[in-house]
C-alpha cells in the first residue's frame, strides 16, 4: 500500500507542477501584460485591451497547448518504442519520421511550392506527408509475411534514416536562399504554432494516445519477450502493430508542428521509470504528463529567455535535461530499465 | 495431447519429419535428443510458438489452432528456455502476469486472482520473494519464479524447455521435484525438454528420443535410455547403470580416449584376452573396450564384479557358476578364445582351488603374447599352497612376457604389441 501513496504523491505532484507551469507560461511573454489583470479576466471577466486579449488566446494559449501535446505525444511514443522494441537506446525518430518529415518540407521547398499560402502555414503538411509516407515505407521494408520482426523495423527505419537525411542535405546544398525557416524547424521549435497546428494534430493526438492507454498492460508483457507474452495469451503480431502503428503516428503529427526536438523520447520515459517502475498502466500517463510539463518549462524558457528573440526548444530540452539525466544514472547505474 | 504426422522446415530444411506422438492427461514426459535434433523445435510445435506446415497437433480433442491465444492460455502455459527479463518488475508483479489470460485489461484485481498467486508462491517457495525485483534473483529462484507464473495461469498441461540449464545441480534437483510435486499431487501433464538424460530418466514417466526429426524411441527410462541407443543416436560411448533404489537408469559418459588417439572408431583387431577376477579388471575393461579394442575374458564366475562390466560393456565372455569351481567345459571353451586373441592381460587376481585353471591354462600358449599385471607379489594370492606361485614362476620365464608393476603402463605394453603385430 506504501507504493500506492507513493503513486498517488507522484500523480498529484506532476499535475500541480502542468498547472503552475500552465499558468507560468500564460502569464510571461516577450510583450508585457500584467499577470493580475489576466487573472481578474479570468476570473471574473474583466475586459482586457485588445490586443492583449490576441496575444493571449491566439498566441500564447495555441502555443502552450502545442508544447503541452507535443512533449505528452513524444514521451508517450518514446515509452512505447522502448518497451515494444526493448531497447533503452530508442527515441521516436530512429525509425526515420524526422528525416521523412524534414524531407518532405525540403522536397516542396525545393520544387518552388510556396511554405504559405494563403496565411495558411503549409509548413506541417508536407512535413506530416513526409513522415507518414516514410513509416509506410518501413513497414513495408521490415514486413516478412504477416509479421513485423521488431529489429527489421528497427533496422529499416534507421536505414532509411540515414538515406533520407543525405537526401535532405543533397537538396540543401543545391538550393541555398531561403532555407532559415527550414533550418529553424529542424532545430526544433514551437515558434510558428497557432489554432491552425493544434486543430490540425489534435485528431491523431487523442486517437493514438487513447489506443496507447488502452492497450497500456500488453506492453507490460511484450516487456517479457514476445514468446513469452504469447504464452501468456497475448495476440502478440496484432499488439505490436497497434502500438507502432500508434505511435509512429503520434510521432509524425508532433514532428510536422515541432520539428525535431530531441531528448524528451528518450531520456523522459526513462526519467518516469525510474519514478513509478515498469508497470506501463501508471507509467504511460506519467510518462505523458512529464513529456508535457517538461516542454512546456523548455518552451517558455525558449521564447523568454532573450526575449524578443527566440531560441530553438530543441537546445534547451537538452541542456537542462542531460545533466538531470546523468544525474539519475549516476544514481542508479546497476539498472537503467 | 494428440500429434498427428506433423512436419516442421526452416527454409526447405525439415527439421521435424512427420512425428506421430500422444500425451495423456496427467503425463510426465521427458522429450530427449542431441543438439539440432529437432527436439525444441518440437515443442515449440506443441505449444503454437512455431505452425507445423503439415499435420495437426490436438489439445483436448480440439485443434491447437482453434484456441484463441487468451483460451490457450488458460489451457497450456509455457516456461521457454530464454527467461532474460531486464526490467525491474518485481517478483509479486511477474507472477500476477500469469493471470492475464483470466483478466480485462483495465479491470482491477479480483481476491480469486490473488488467492492463486499467493497458492502458487507458496508451491514454489519463491513467497518470500515477492518484494524483490526479478533481475536480481538467482538463476534458480528465476526459473521457479517463472514456474509460478506459469502456474498462475492454471493450466492443464505445463511445457518447459530446458528447465535446468545453466543451474547448479541443487537447483536443478529442486525444480524437477517441483515439477514432480505437481505432477504427481495436482494432476498437471508436463512435457520436458532436456540435454540432462539423468534428470529426464529419474522423473519423467515417458521419454521420447528424438533423432534427425524424428522419433527414435520411445517408453520408459528403462526402454529408451539403453547404451546402445544413446551410442547410435548421440555417437558417444557410455555407460548405463541402474539407480538400486529408484531402478531407475543413470548414464555416465566414458572418456572418449579414441579421439586422443586419432584411431578410428571401428573395432580393432587386435585381439586381447583378459584374465581376472574379483573386480580386479573392471577399470581397465571400460578403458580398452572405449579404446575399441577387440576383447574377450574369462573364466569368470557370474556375478563377479568382472563379469558385471563384461557383460555390460558386451565383452565375449566364459562364465562359470557363481562361486563354483571352473569345470573341464569351461577350460575347453576358454581355450578356445585364447586361441583367437592376440594378447593375454592377467590381472592382479588371487588364486584359489576354485580358478586355478585359469593359470594352468596358460602354460598351454607358450607363444602368446602376455602381460601379467604384478603389483602384488604372487605369493600373497597364492592360496593353493604355492602351486600357483610355482606355475606363475615357470610361466614368467617363458618368452613374450611382460611383467608390469604399475598398471598406468598397461596400455604403453599393449601399444608396443600392438605395434609389433602390425609390423609383421
Amino acid at each position: 500500500m506504501q507504493r500506492n501513496k507513493n503513486i498517488y504523491f507522484v500523480y498529484l505532484m506532476i499535475i500541480i507542477i502542468l498547472l503552475l507551469l500552465f499558468f507560468t507560461a500564460l502569464f510571461i511573454g516577450s510583450s508585457y501584460i500584467n499577470p493580475l489583470k489576466i487573472v481578474q479576466y479570468l476570473l471574473f471577466n474583466k475586459q482586457l485591451p485588445k490586443a492583449n486579449l490576441i496575444i493571449l488566446t491566439e498566441i500564447r494559449l495555441p502555443r502552450i497547448l502545442l508544447a503541452i501535446m507535443v512533449g505528452a505525444g513524444l514521451a508517450l511514443a518514446g515509452t512505447v518504442f522502448q518497451g515494444v522494441i526493448a531497447n533503452p537506446m530508442v527515441d521516436p525518430y530512429i525509425v526515420g519520421i524526422s528525416a521523412g518529415a524534414g524531407t518532405g518540407v525540403m522536397l516542396a521547398l525545393f520544387l518552388g511550392i510556396p511554405l504559405v499560402f494563403s496565411h495558411l502555414n503549409l509548413l506541417p503538411i508536407f512535413a506530416f506527408a513526409g513522415a507518414l509516407l516514410t513509416v509506410f515505407i518501413v513497414y513495408q521494408l521490415a514486413l516478412v509475411g504477416n509479421k513485423l520482426p521488431v529489429l527489421t523495423f528497427l533496422l529499416s527505419g534507421v536505414a532509411l534514416s540515414f538515406i533520407l537525411n543525405s537526401i535532405m542535405s543533397f537538396l540543401m546544398v543545391l538550393r541555398t536562399e531561403n532555407l532559415q525557416q527550414l533550418v529553424f524547424w529542424l532545430m526544433g521549435s514551437l515558434a510558428a504554432s497557432s489554432w491552425s497546428e493544434v486543430k490540425m494534430i489534435l485528431p491523431y493526438f487523442m486517437l493514438a494516445s487513447l489506443l496507447i492507454f488502452y492497450y497500456g498492460k500488453d506492453l507490460n508483457l511484450i516487456l517479457l519477450g514476445e514468446e513469452n507474452a504469447a504464452h501468456l495469451g497475448l495476440e502478440v503480431e496484432k499488439s505490436k502493430l497497434i502500438f507502432l502503428t500508434a505511435a509512429s503516428l503520434l510521432t509524425a503529427s508532433v514532428v510536422s508542428v515541432s520539428g525535431s526536438i530531441g531528448f524528451i523520447g528518450l531520456v523522459v520515459p526513462h526519467i518516469a521509470r525510474l519514478m513509478i517502475g515498469p508497470d506501463h498502466r501508471k507509467l504511460l500517463p506519467l510518462s505523458a504528463l512529464l513529456g508535457a510539463a517538461f516542454l512546456l518549462f523548455a518552451d517558455t524558457i525558449a521564447r523568454t529567455l532573450m526575449a524578443p528573440l527566440e531560441l530553438p526548444v530543441g537546445i534547451i530540452t537538452a541542456l537542462a535535461g542531460g545533466p538531470y539525466f546523468i544525474y539519475l544514472l549516476r544514481k542508479k547505474s546497476k539498472n537503467i530499465w | 495431447m494428440q500429434v498427428d504426422k506433423i512436419t516442421f522446415s526452416y527454409n526447405q530444411n525439415k527439421v521435424i519429419k512427420e512425428i506421430t506422438m500422444s500425451v495423456d492427461k496427467g503425463d510426465f514426459v521427458g522429450v530427449i535428443g542431441p543438439n539440432a535434433s529437432g527436439k525444441s523445435t518440437l515443442i515449440k510445435n506443441l505449444a503454437r510458438t512455431l505452425q507445423p506446415i503439415k499435420g495437426v497437433v490436438y489439445l483436448s480433442n480440439q485443434l491447437l489452432n482453434k484456441y484463441s491465444a487468451q483460451e490457450l492460455a488458460k489451457k497450456m502455459a509455457v516456461v521457454p528456455q530464454n527467461t532474460n527479463i531486464d526490467f525491474s518488475f518485481n517478483v509479486y508483479d511477474i507472477i500476477m502476469m500469469g493471470r492475464t489470460p483470466y483478466q480485462k485489461r483495465w479491470s482491477k484485481l479480483k481476491q480469486s486472482d490473488r488467492k492463486i498467486v499467493k497458492q502458487v508462491m507458496e508451491l514454489t517457495d519463491t513467497y518470500k520473494l515477492k518484494d524483490k525485483i526479478i533481475n536480481q534473483l538467482s538463476g534458480g529462484e528465476k526459473q521457479r519464479v517463472i514456474i509460478a507464473r506459469a502456474l498462475a495461469q492454471q493450466p492443464e498441461i505445463l511445457i518447459l524447455d530446458e528447465p535446468t540449464a545453466s543451474l547448479d545441480i541443487n537447483y536443478q534437483a529442486e525444480i524437477y521435484d517441483i515439477l514432480e510435486y505437481l505432477n504427481l499431487k495436482l494432476g498437471l501433464t508436463i512435457i520436458t525438454v532436456s540435454h540432462n538424460l539423468n534428470l529426464t530418466a529419474q522423473y519423467c514417466q515417458k521419454i521420447f528420443l528424438i533423432n534427425s526429426g524424428q522419433i527414435y524411441a520411445e517408453g520408459t527410462a528403462v526402454e529408451v535410455l539403453t547404451a546402445k541407443n544413446i551410442a547410435q543416436v548421440y555417437q558417444a560411448e557410455v555407460q548405463v547403470k541402474k539407480n538400486k533404489l529408484t531402478q531407475k537408469p543413470i548414464i555416465t559418459l566414458l572418456p572418449q580416449n579414441k579421439l586422443v588417439d586419432n584411431v578410428n572408431a571401428k573395432s580393432k583387431d587386435f585381439k586381447i584376452h583378459v584374465i581376472a577376477g574379483g573386480g580386479t579388471a573392471v577399470d581397465m575393461l571400460q578403458q580398452l573396450s572405449s579404446l575399441n579394442y577387440n576383447l574377450s575374458a574369462g573364466v569368470l564366475n557370474s556375478g563377479d564384479a568382472d563379469w558385471q562390466i563384461a557383460v555390460e560393456l558386451g565383452i565375449e565372455v566364459v562364465t562359470a557358476d557363481p562361486f563354483a569351481a571352473i569345470k573341464a567345459e569351461e577350460v575347453i571353451a576358454h581355450k578356445k578364445l585364447i586361441n583367437q586373441s592376440d594378447l593375454i592381460i592377467l590381472t592382479e587376481v588371487p588364486f584359489g582351488y576354485g580358478n586355478l585353471a585359469n593359470l594352468t591354462i596358460l602354460q598351454d600358449f607358450p607363444t602368446k603374447n602376455k602381460i601379467f599385471l604384478a603389483g602384488q607379489n604372487i605369493k600373497k594370492r597364492d592360496y593353493v599352497k604355492g602351486k600357483a606361485e610355482s606355475i606363475w614362476n615357470k610361466l614368467i620365464d617363458g618368452d613374450n612376457l611382460r611383467l608390469i608393476t604399475d598398471q598406468s603402463q598397461v596400455l604403453k605394453e599393449i601399444k608396443k604389441f600392438e605395434r609389433l603385430k602390425m609390423e609383421r
